[in-house]
């Protein structure tokens, strides 16, 4: 065994769309300085560069920088959906952020590294990078949070994520420095290699204790109850077309992140400590996302109750703890993202502006003077509410079908009920749009040509994606079976 | 020559005629996208031609129904769907389904010419909203995968959300998410079941399907192994989920503010044909798979349709509101359908399945005549009415031909149906009949008085000296539902020989 691991092409090979990514903002920023009449032409500078990552992703598979890299097609998954998340918030944020002007090469460049981020620490094989990844995705989030630095609820946005934030990668190095003290490495795959020889490992309170520490961390990016505190206030503050890319992409990372190092620690099944304590933490995310969602009057901090509710289902899912139940998982953060941008698209076309608060009153009529924007939020709510034949019901359908057929009938209960109280909130937005008088004069952002692409994209997604899914689902079930449950 | 030969074919550009059928009205609502929303008579055209073409095709496909085929195998569409989870394109339908289908395609074109003779606010977005529900009800009729099955059913939904919300009168919000709310909490509950039930058939049989073919023959043969406390809370939950759409007393509170705030043609589908869906997916998936459970909870169920055939004919003597009455009356004679499909025996279900049709019609046909009241006097009151028969002759005579259909006068509809399913009911249980009948009497007394108290006595209120009759297209919307409920009346054997074999099969599960 030799006592240094050569790098070579290959390990920079696997890397390639980070790097594509992390160069692409740099690119953007010198253009912002140098080249600022051309900003205009930013947004579709970055897409190029998107598509282009996306290609090169395609093409290796394996460990690579002595297994501190892993890539899969798990790892694809997330990549393909990150990539596609950060497209479609930067097609339909141009138009917003042009409204204020504040569409600098910056903004695209921090959406651009917070993705590299995703998806670098969706590929860390090992703790090390995991953790890099995710401050190099938390870093860019907070300045997307702060974007409108004049307006005291962006910057409070992002200072609490900022805290937050801190405080969960703080909790985090935390875990891992416990789980390296008690096994001496970082490395996944090493850390597999210990708990096979010593399956009784598991149980000890050491690596218990760190686990914990590393659940509850990336508990805080996914904002699952009890760590969900920041959400609300942050994506009240935080800027539209970054919220979008903010409550999915990265959740969707941070989930992957947590199966993999779940299923590394404790493989073949959770357990009896883990499975209840994940199923409790998923029924009362989804409650309480689904119940307070309810009192919210402004749209954006019931999106964010809402986005807490989801990851409760998703929840289910790890706590169902099967290949089958990852598979529904993966495509139901599929769903999630196309969803969920989309609503945020809409909500932000919607309104007088970012400068000002989303309530809900606002989009009273707007469903008919605005068909394409009312009618894609409208379509997103029921895809949220999960009703067919939408995406939204097909992620549902497979989460639930997973907890049913591992006996855990009462998390689907659990779910279903939940589903029943989202109905309140989700229908509301339908009934604000389409049954209810215009009550004030909303400004609202023009259609245009890169919106209405976006729009009809995240059409295309929720609606064709809900009839015809089994391409999405094939591509999730390959991603599924590479996490190894032994 | 060879034309209609192609025509008759129903292969049309390799689509299969139950895919052409469900999601014709879906084309037409996707063109109606790109017609501006000021041009009615195109809206118009749309909206008749795809209707129309609908109801044209459902006709086709009676005359090409081969009744002699077993189970439900006419027009068989078997094609993968998801078919790693068993999931199935599986459409197919038998007798029963084909009435139904034969109802839906009829009112949903009457609606729509009933609706061109009224002035509808944002009338392109109410054509495409029933286009779309259209497509929900084909649909749920049509799929025998259980889950295509669910997708149709809450595909419902959302359209009829629409209907009641946007173009309901005054409480129309609070009546539409109460009909959301109450439908969705039943259907997710079934939803569940499904997931179970699907589960359970494929770890006893080791084949993964969604198809009710294939469960209603494994729950037939005991394959499936159920205990009686699983075989109840599953059917509980397929039962609440249908008996919730129906409505069941004491699950129908929703039924009456839905149907007092919808418009017209939304009460005419939601009376006509969703309520329907109700008792077909009772016949078609909750009793077949769990009949051990149907035969345990049939005194239960029995007791229930019973208060409800009371209480609804009760509270809907007391009704000032012509559309409440005819909301309550709706509650009474569904739950008459009920008891006679849990009542079990050829006759009762079949008088089940012929009333379920013949409601259809009389009470459609209720709706859209108070509909034509209601769009000139903007009010439902009966009081405000009264001896408006010289005024309104053909509107009058209209509606003494439906209201005695609905009372089940000898010679109309109802009567066949009320009749079997009492007779029925009498060989399972002489004093469930003799209650049931008695909601046949007060059924009589109160559709009697509403008559008479709004077309005949004094005329109290000068406004109505000023009443225009029945237009032309209310008219050619009316017509061919009257001419059925008396031709249905006259000779009803037809239909009782189309739905027989189904409800054989059914009931060869589910016997006593």
């Amino acid at each position: 065994m030799p006592a240094f691991y050569t790098v070579t092409g290959a390990d920079f090979a696997a890397i390639l769309p980070e790097t594509i990514l992390a160069l692409l903002g740099l690119l953007l920023i010198l253009l912002d300085a140098f080249a600022r009449p051309l900003r205009s032409t930013f947004p579709y500078v970055a897409l190029v560069g998107v598509a282009i990552a996306n290609v090169m992703g395609h093409y290796t598979t394996g460990a690579y920088f002595a297994g501190a890299i892993e890539v899969s097609d798990l790892t694809k998954f997330v990549e393909f959906l990150t990539l596609a998340g950060v497209s479609l918030a930067i097609l339909g944020g141009e138009t917003l952020l042009a409204r204020d002007n504040k569409n600098q090469g910056e903004f695209y460049a921090f959406l651009l590294w917070a993705a590299a981020g995703v998806i670098l620490m969706v590929k860390g094989g090992d703790f090390l990078v995991i953790f890099l990844g995710l401050e190099i995705m938390s870093i860019s989030l907070y300045v997307l949070a702060a974007w409108y630095r004049e307006l005291p609820a962006s910057v409070e946005a992002g200072m609490k994520y900022f805290l937050v934030g801190a405080f969960a990668s703080a909790i985090l190095l935390f875990g891992v420095a416990t789980l390296y003290g008690r096994l001496g490495t970082t490395s996944l795959s090493k850390i597999a290699g210990h708990v096979q020889a010593n399956p009784a490992i598991g149980f000890d309170p050491l690596l218990a204790f760190g686990l914990v520490m590393i659940v509850a961390a990336l508990g805080f990016k996914i904002a699952l109850v009890p760590f969900h505190g920041w959400a609300p206030d942050v994506y009240q503050g935080m800027t539209t077309p970054a919220v979008a890319f903010l409550s999915t992409a990265p959740k969707a990372g941070a989930v992957v992140v947590l199966i993999h190092i779940l299923a590394v620690t404790l493989p073949g099944a959770l357990g009896v400590p883990w499975q209840p304590l994940l199923a409790i933490l998923a029924g009362i995310t989804i409650l309480f996302g689904n119940v307070v969602a309810l009192a919210q009057r402004d749209l954006k901090r019931m999106l964010a109750y809402s986005g807490i509710a989801q990851m409760g289902y998703v929840a289910i899912g790890i706590s169902t703890f099967t290949q089958e139940a990852f598979e529904g998982v993966l495509v139901f953060l599929a769903g999630y993202l196309v969803t969920n941008i989309a609503a945020f698209l809409a909500i932000g076309a919607l309104s007088n502006g970012e400068k000002e608060s989303h309530p809900l009153s606002d989009l009273a009529g707007l469903g008919r003077s605005q068909p394409m924007a009312g009618g894609i939020l409208a379509l997103s709510m029921l895809s949220l509410a999960g009703m067919p034949p939408t995406i939204g019901f097909i992620g549902k359908f497979l989460v639930f079908r997973a907890a049913v057929d591992s006996g855990f009938v009462m998390l689907a209960l659990v779910g279903v009920a939940g589903s029943i109280i989202s109905v309140g909130f989700y229908l509301r937005v339908v009934y604000m749009l389409f049954m209810k008088d215009a009550t004030r004069e909303v400004n609202v952002a023009p259609d245009d040509i890169p919106s209405g692409a976006a729009y009809l994209l995240a059409a295309a997604g929720m609606l064709a994606l809900g009839l015809f899914p089994s391409a999405l689902i094939d591509f999730a079930r390959s991603a599924a079976s590479s996490i190894s449950l032994l | 020559m060879s034309f209609f030969k192609s025509l008759l074919s129903l292969d049309y550009f390799g689509a299969d005629v139950l895919t052409t059928l469900t999601f014709l009205p879906t084309l037409g609502a996707v063109i109606l996208l790109f017609v501006s929303e000021e041009a009615k008579k195109t809206i118009r055209v749309v909206g008749l031609a795809t209707s129309g073409a609908v109801l044209a095709l459902s006709a086709v496909m009676a005359v090409k129904f081969d009744a002699t085929l077993p189970g439900i195998s006419n027009f068989l569409v078997d094609r993968p769907w998801l078919p790693r989870f068993g999931l199935r394109y599986l459409l197919g339908i038998d007798g029963l389904a084909l009435a139904l289908i034969l109802l839906t395609t009829l009112l949903s074109f009457c609606v729509l010419v009933y609706s061109c003779g009224q002035s509808i606010a944002k009338f392109r977005g109410y054509v495409m909203a029933f286009l779309v529900l259209e497509t929900g009800m084909l649909g749920s009729l049509v799929a025998l995968d259980t889950l295509l099955f669910y997708v149709f059913w809450e595909v419902m939904l959302v359209p009829m959300y629409f209907i009641i919300g946007i173009w309901g009168g005054q409480r129309r919000i609070y009546a539409t998410m109460k009909f959301f709310l109450f439908t969705f909490i039943g259907s997710l509950l079934m939803f569940v079941a499904i997931l179970y039930t699907a589960n359970l058939n494929t770890k006893t049989t080791g084949i993964q399907t969604f198809s009710i073919v294939e469960w209603t023959r494994n729950s037939a043969s005991g394959a499936w192994g159920l205990t009686p406390g699983v075989e109840a809370l599953l059917f509980g939950a397929f039962a609440l989920a249908f008996l919730v759409k129906v409505p069941l007393w004491p699950l129908h509170t929703w039924l009456p503010d839905a149907h007092v705030e919808a418009p017209t043609g939304g009460s005419i589908i939601l009376a006509g044909v969703l309520l329907k869906l109700g008792t077909y997916g009772l016949m078609r998936f909750g009793m077949p798979l769990f009949p051990n459970a149907v035969a345990q909870f049939t005194p239960f169920i029995a007791v229930l349709c019973l208060i409800g055939i009371v209480y609804g004919a009760w509270v809907a003597a007391v009704q000032k509101d012509m559309k409440k009455l005819v909301a309550y009356s709706s509650v009474s004679h569904l739950a008459l359908v009920v008891l006679g499909l849990f009542a079990a025996n050829t006759t009762a279900v079949a008088g089940a399945v012929v009333q379920m049709i013949g409601h259809g019609l009389t009470t459609g046909l209720l709706f859209l005549l108070v509909g034509v009241l209601y769009d000139r006097r903007h009010t439902r009151e009966m009081a405000d009415y009264g001896g408006i028969a010289g005024v309104v002759p053909i509107t009058t005579t209209l509606f003494v031909i439906s209201m005695l259909g609905s009372v089940g006068l000898p010679g109309l509809n109802g009567f066949v149906g009320e009749f079997l399913i009492l007779a029925g009911v009498f060989k399972v249980d002489v004093l469930w009949c003799a209650i049931a009948s008695t909601g046949m009497v007060l059924g009589a007394i109160y559709l009697l008085t509403l008559t008479q108290k709004v077309f005949w006595g004094p005329m109290k209120v000068k406004a109505n000296q000023g009443l225009t009759d029945i237009n032309g297209w209310e008219f050619a919307g009316a017509l061919p539902l009257i001419v059925l409920v008396v031709v249905l009346g006259v000779y009803p054997a037809p239909l009782i020989k189309l739905v027989t074999p189904s409800i054989d099969a059914m009931l060869q599960i589910v016997s006593r």
